[in-house]
């Protein structure tokens, strides 16, 4: 099974099908991968300027907005300097 | 559900994602559930430097649902298996 | 922790709803069910472009239109507690009936932790914005 239980307590990276990315700490999911995630930050990804962190709080994200899930790698993620990183956001799903 | 049992045997190989989002994961696949959700180890995206979003992730979740097409280790597939099991399935199905 | 058993215990507490469309809902919620269909009261509705606003006495939200939903943070330690509790209850109890789910968030109702804007600048469009 491809269950996300590996994710839980850990800090994830979330991507959403409208091409937001979300760090945070998933506090719980279920059978439909919608997740619960606390200390939840947007990163705002752009060209013109650094990575952009909003701080959100606790967050419950609808499995079916979900693309992707992935678990963060916390020394190499706390050695990146977002004010440096410089990309355009992630493209929304397309069918 | 046949494909299902394709990627179960494809377990612990190297496989490339392509996301309906236009992003690419190569990555060993770990493990597939009835959905196609994924999970893959040691990931790699392609072309980092236009999606440095991923950098420290190292392995990953992927809905089935968002997948657009799955490139499989040919060496690893045997196709005339599948053939086989594909005209299982459509006969015990027409049998229905 | 499931998903549900956090929107169950935010019953009466402030959240933020926005819809797969862009949308965003700020209110109290009043009701949910596994659907995740809920009711909001006292709710402020802005336009997926941040640039309308409408205030609505109470409202229903289909879940299958919700993107995501923002909640207090003081709710993950409620919920947490309520999970202790029950689980301590079943085992000095054991046999007996435990319900995990539909337990009501305990303690005085966090007002506001400003979870609702009246108004203000308009957001990012395409509902890109930035949660708030």
């Amino acid at each position: 099974m491809a269950g996300l239980q590996p994710y839980v307590d850990h800090r994830v990276l979330l991507i959403l099908q409208d091409g937001r990315a979300i760090v945070g700490t998933m506090a719980g999911y279920d059978q439909k991968s919608n997740v619960v995630l606390s200390d939840s930050k947007e990163r705002v990804y752009s060209i013109e300027e650094g990575v952009e962190e909003i701080p959100l709080g606790l967050y419950l994200v609808k499995g079916d907005q979900i693309v992707l899930i992935g678990e963060l790698d916390e020394a190499t993620d706390k050695a990146v300097d977002l004010s440096t990183i410089r990309a355009e956001p992630l493209p929304p799903i397309r069918y | 559900m046949l494909i299902f049992s394709v990627f179960k045997t494809l377990t612990d190989q190297r496989v490339t994602v392509e996301l309906k989002n236009d992003l690419s994961i190569t990555g060993t696949l770990k493990s597939v559930d009835q959905f196609l959700n994924i999970r893959l180890d040691n990931i790699k995206v392609l072309d980092e430097a236009r999606h440095p979003h991923m950098m420290a992730v190292k392995n990953c979740f992927i809905r089935g649902s968002v997948v657009r097409y799955v490139q499989l280790p040919a060496e690893h597939v045997d196709t005339q298996l599948l053939e086989d099991a594909t005209r299982r399935e459509a006969a015990a199905q027409n049998k229905r | 922790m499931l998903p549900l058993s956090l929107l169950n215990a935010a019953q009466n507490k402030p959240m933020l709803v926005e819809l797969k469309n862009g949308e965003t809902f700020n209110g109290h919620l009043v009701n949910c069910d596994n659907f995740m269909n809920i009711t909001l009261r006292e709710v402020y509705q802005t336009s997926a472009e941040g640039d309308k606003f409408w205030k609505l006495r109470e409202c229903y939200i289909r879940g299958s239109t919700i993107k995501y939903l923002r909640v207090p943070d003081t709710l993950l330690d409620a919920v947490k507690e309520e999970q202790n509790r029950a689980r301590e209850a079943g085992r000095s109890a054991r046999g007996a009936h435990v319900s995990g789910a539909g337990q009501r968030g305990r303690g005085a109702p966090q007002r506001g932790r400003g979870m609702v804007r009246g108004g203000g600048p308009a957001r990012g469009g395409r509902g890109r914005g930035r949660g708030m």
